[in-house]
């Protein structure tokens, strides 16, 4: 965030950092400046950040356990040893070789990213016009979409694969991507409702008398403020389909075609588990998500800033 | 204002219920080869098409059955070119599900290997052996599989991977514990784990009784103590005899402490894996423990030994069949009686056996692997085969009665009386006796 | 005559344009909803009145029998019941800690953005790969928390915390709570971003302590995002089958059970049965979200 947003910020608003970080409430527009100068904290900021830490890191504990336990050698699995004697290294490279893992991957990427365009380009229009426009159906339409996200793609599965068996999209992405939309549209809609509602319609009207086309104003106001809920939606959707596992199981079986969490289960066999493959495969699965969320995150400040800034 | 709103609704719903309406007559895919559109499966037809293999994954992740099969099909193709086959490979705790999902919307294979096939004999969607099969290789299976395989003197099912059960345990651990011979009563398997946790074994005796396979690890207990699934074709789950064993087990091993804890909530695999740890004395084995420890763990020292029984050990053990089965609908009999000649001829198989250490199906291939060396460890599962007990697999009964053991038995060591649980299920087998029968 | 009719055609014209008007806009989404959504749950309520064999073969309409069986099921209430503590308890716990995890991350801290990144990693793994590493981790002998709690004289020797079902509830509650933190706190994050700094200044003017500026100002702002994280969890967490199925199979019996992990376990035997579950589930979240709203929005009036 800092350089661009620090340039970006007029002089002024630095002057709320103070009351707004006592208060509680801490959505400085300040803090790219303190990111710079770090000496700016507070004794009562270091304080929340240190308890911050902590938490954060029992977030990660789990997942830091289930990277030892990749990293184990195999007669060392079962010891009660906080860390093995030594790191087998190889178990990171094996599983790629063991498995299907970099095609799964693959899939998985497209099948998330392909899902979150769905979904926002679908999601979008509908609650930007949900938020601004009384028409008639409106409430059956945001309880209808309210209903999807109730169902549990589970109890689902039979209707499904008679739905792609007959459209003939068995084994295919298309399938995944169409899926993951529709059972994590409701998310989005909603939640974009949310942000446009929140947005007076006066500022689209300002940028209107600028000279803007209702587009273009849509683009250069609307767009940037409503882009914490944006980034919600979409993290919320990339998450929802990259960790979909029961419909892509049935969905799809040839073993390249299916995303990461089905290729990831089949180290669980009948009669025995690969557990440092299992958990290899489950930390390589983790990372792209961690990626996206930092590249975006940086996205969100900035959208905010430029928000703040209009 | 009302009407508006309903219409919206009605929209999304009238497509659906157009698509759906549609979808119950859809008989487009009836062939099921959407990569052969030329072939035309009514039977008799030449020996072209494409037939449908759906197979489950025993395996663990490296795509090893995958391959066995893709092999299997390659070197079919040699010799059939115009037959093309569509592999499906699904893992083996999904597959029933899957295949009924398939099958409830008449998407059916032509050719499938899991668990279980009296279900869809009753149903009348498997041709019979002799149809797919020529007499040479049929006549190759080992006998004891014959009575599990037959529904009302026609057989069905074709036997595909078997497996038996022995005792397994920890050599080291015994020497520990001053044990020299392994338990053949039920009462020396009780002094033995008793040293073991002396000694301070974490689990003397491994009793996966969780909902992976506490039909089969029951099943091992009801046989030492002459009980059983089923006395002259009917149920008899709470006989005498199998409250007895589970009463047994849960008085003297459960509550004595010398199980893993809560036994009715562990699964075989984990107690496995705890084996290879080396904090288990000792378990009722599957045979493919052998190839993992020989693999995997080869500084595990372990020895097997007939499963105690009450007053001795057993001779006859618990065998596992999984079967291949081939379905009427798309009528491609011909294609599927020339894939399963190849694929059950000893080359084939042999190669699948092995790989993954379970005990052989056809004669042929079990005097070639009890003559091979290399199977020594395996020969004592091998020569349990013949004179193996199966689950009741011929009857559409059992297949439903098997989920609900998995998943009630294990509340017999985790506070319930052993006798109201398995009195609960002889409810559940006379219930799906009579739905079957409906 | 000609006038009247001239000037009913152009109504009847913009009426119908004026109802077709939202169709460009939300056109896409009832298609997608419609098609991929609805026709499956057509599906399973057409299933859970058939009677199926245990194959997949439709035999035909079973009436009602199906739900006849499923509510005369031995372990039926218990199922339910347990249903309702996991629930309530997950969304409510996970609501609380969130609230307070939102603000704090809200501070301004040295390494907040990669705090913040080190949140969302129970959110970006796979459900059933965390409650699998957490069965992993509470293993008797060899599990970490044991091991941990051993060492920090906690316990004298490890515990089976998932064989019995007085520990393996609690445990698999917090895990469904861990797993739900990330996204609920990020919710109310972003709830947050739009609570404008001015409001605060007022409040600062005020003389108002910082509870009550919390509890006057910040919840009430608050709401919409609180509303949205409440009922997506009520939803997720009614549904959530990986993190039962993962520790327990729902075992010993049926007792860590609930609804949704009872009827994936009835597909096994009766398909029909199990259909008949998914509509009562699909039933019981409709009932519990719709509840909800309505407590939510009477308040709103209250106020």
């Amino acid at each position: 965030m800092s350089t661009s947003t620090a340039a970006g910020r007029k002089p002024g608003t630095g002057a709320a950092k103070q009351p707004a970080a006592a208060s509680g409430g801490g959505t400085s527009p300040g803090r790219g400046k303190s990111v710079l100068g770090g000496s700016k904290y507070s004794q009562k900021q270091l304080w929340f950040g240190a308890l911050a830490w902590v938490i954060a890191i029992v977030f990660v504990l789990p997942y830091v356990e289930m990277a030892i336990t990749a990293l184990r050698p195999k007669d060392e699995l079962t010891s009660d040893g906080y860390v093995p004697s030594k790191f087998e290294w190889a178990n990171f490279v094996d599983v790629w070789d063991k498995s299907t893992l970099g095609d799964n991957l693959k899939v998985s990427l497209l099948v998330a990213g392909m899902s979150t365009l769905l979904v926002l380009v679908v999601s979008l229009p509908a609650a930007y016009y949900t938020a601004r426009k009384r028409f008639r159906g409106r409430g059956v339409f945001l309880l209808l979409v309210l209903v999807t996200q109730m169902f549990q793609p589970t109890s689902l599965l039979v209707g499904l694969y008679r739905e792609f068996y007959i459209l003939d999209l068995l084994d295919s992405y298309w399938a995944l991507v169409l899926v993951n939309g529709a059972f994590n549209l409701a998310f989005s809609v909603w939640i974009l409702t949310a942000y446009f509602s929140a947005i007076p319609v006066e500022l689209e009207e300002a940028a209107m008398i600028d000279g803007a086309s209702r587009l273009g104003a849509l683009r250069r106001v609307t767009l940037p403020l409503a882009m914490p809920g944006i980034v919600t939606a979409v993290i919320f959707t990339f998450i929802a389909a990259w960790n979909e596992f029961t419909v892509a199981l049935v969905l799809v079986t040839t073993p390249d075609k299916q995303p990461l969490t089905v290729g990831i289960n089949s180290f669980l066999g009948a009669y025995r588990v690969e557990w440092q493959y299992l958990f290899a495969g489950s930390v390589v699965a983790i990372v792209p998500v961690v990626i996206l969320f930092a590249y975006i995150e940086k996205h969100v400040v900035s959208g905010l800033t430029a928000g703040s800034v209009k | 204002m009302k009407r508006h709103q309903m219409a919206l609704a009605a929209t999304g719903l009238s497509a659906a219920l157009l698509l759906s309406a549609c979808g119950g007559s859809d008989d487009k895919k009836d062939d099921g080869d959407k990569a052969a559109p030329g072939a035309s499966g009514a039977a008799g037809a030449p020996k072209d098409g494409t037939i449908k293999l759906v197979v489950a994954d025993y395996g663990s992740g490296d795509g090893s059955m995958q391959k066995y099969w893709n092999g299997v099909i390659s070197s079919f193709n040699e010799k059939n070119p115009g037959i093309k086959v569509n592999l499906q490979v699904i893992n083996w705790d999904d597959i029933d599900k899957q295949v009924a999902t398939m099958i409830q919307n008449n998407d059916m294979p032509d050719l499938l290997q899991t668990g279980g096939y009296a279900d869809k004999v009753v149903d009348d969607l498997l041709y019979p052996v002799d149809d797919v099969m020529s007499p040479a290789t049929k006549a190759d299976f080992v006998d004891s599989f014959t009575p599990a395989a037959t529904v009302k003197g026609k057989q069905y099912g074709i036997p595909f991977t078997s497996s038996t059960r022995q005792l397994i345990y920890n050599t080291d651990l015994f020497t520990k514990a001053g044990i020299t011979d392994p338990p053949k009563t039920w009462d020396e398997l009780k002094a033995a784990a008793t040293k073991l946790k002396a000694a301070g074994v974490a689990t003397p005796f491994g009793l996966p009784l969780g909902k992976e396979e506490a039909q089969g690890e029951f099943m091992n207990w009801a046989l030492g103590n002459g009980g059983g699934y089923q006395t002259n074709g009917k149920y008899t789950v709470n006989s005498a005899q199998n409250v007895e064993a589970l009463n047994w087990v849960n008085d003297n091993l459960v509550k004595g402490g010398l199980t893993e804890s809560n036994p009715g909530t562990k699964n075989r695999k984990d107690v496995y894996t705890d084996f290879y740890g080396g904090s288990v004395g000792m378990v009722n084995s599957n045979p493919t423990m052998i190839a993992t420890l020989k693999k995997d763990y080869p500084n595990l020292k372990y020895a097997t030994a007939p499963i105690p029984g009450k007053a001795g050990p057993l001779n006859e053990t618990l065998g596992v069949c999984d079967w291949m089965m081939a379905f009427k609908k798309n009528g491609h009999k011909d294609q599927i009686k020339a894939f399963l000649d190849h694929a059950f001829s000893t080359d084939q198989q042999i190669k699948f056996q092995e790989q993954y250490s379970f005990p052989p199906v056809t004669k042929s291939v079990m005097a070639k692997m009890t003559t091979n060396p290399a199977n020594a460890g395996l020969k004592p599962y091998i020569d349990l085969l013949p004179k193996a007990k199966f689950y009741p697999l011929n009857d559409v009964a059992w297949d439903v009665l098997s989920p609900k053991i998995k998943e009630q038995l294990g509340s017999a060591v985790s506070g319930k009386s052993p006798k109201d649980v398995l009195d609960q299920l002889q409810k559940e087998a006379e219930a799906a006796v009579a739905q079957q029968k409906s | 005559m000609a006038e009247t009719a001239v000037r009913r055609a152009p109504t009847v014209v913009t009426r119908v344009k004026k109802a077709l008007a939202p169709l460009p806009w939300i056109g896409p989404a009832v298609l997608l909803i419609g098609v991929v959504v609805l026709w499956p749950v057509v599906v399973m309520v057409w299933s859970s009145f058939q009677r199926i064999r245990r194959t997949g073969i439709v035999v035909g309409s079973n009436g009602t029998d199906n739900y006849k069986k499923l509510f005369d099921e031995p372990d039926f209430v218990a199922v339910l019941w347990n249903t309702v503590v996991w629930v309530l308890v997950v969304v409510a716990i996970t609501l609380v800690l969130s609230l307070f995890l939102a603000q704090l991350f809200n501070q301004h801290f040295p390494g907040r953005r990669f705090a913040r990144w080190a949140m969302i990693v129970p959110w970006a793994a796979s459900v059933f790969m965390t409650a699998v590493v957490f069965k992993w981790m509470l293993h008797e002998t060899h599990g970490a928390i044991n091991t941990l709690m051993v060492d920090l004289h906690l316990m004298d020797a490890g515990k089976d915390w998932l064989g019995r079902p007085s520990t393996a509830m609690p445990w698999m509650m917090a895990v469904a709570v861990f797993v739900s933190l990330p996204f609920t706190t990020y919710t109310l994050l972003a709830g947050l971003q739009t609570v404008p700094g001015e409001v605060y200044e007022a409040a600062k003017i005020d003389g108002a302590s910082t509870w009550r500026t919390y509890l006057s100002i910040t919840l009430p702002l608050l709401k919409p995002a609180i509303l949205v994280a409440v009922v997506i969890n009520l939803i997720n967490v009614f549904n959530s089958f990986p993190i039962i199925w993962a520790m327990t199979n729902g075992g010993p019996g049926y007792e860590t059970a609930t609804t949704t992990v009872f009827m994936y376990q009835l597909k096994a035997s009766d398909i029909g049965e199990s259909a008949a579950m998914s509509v009562a589930n699909f039933a019981m979240i409709i009932i519990l979200v719709a509840f909800f709203l309505v407590v939510s929005r009477n308040k709103e009036t209250d106020r």
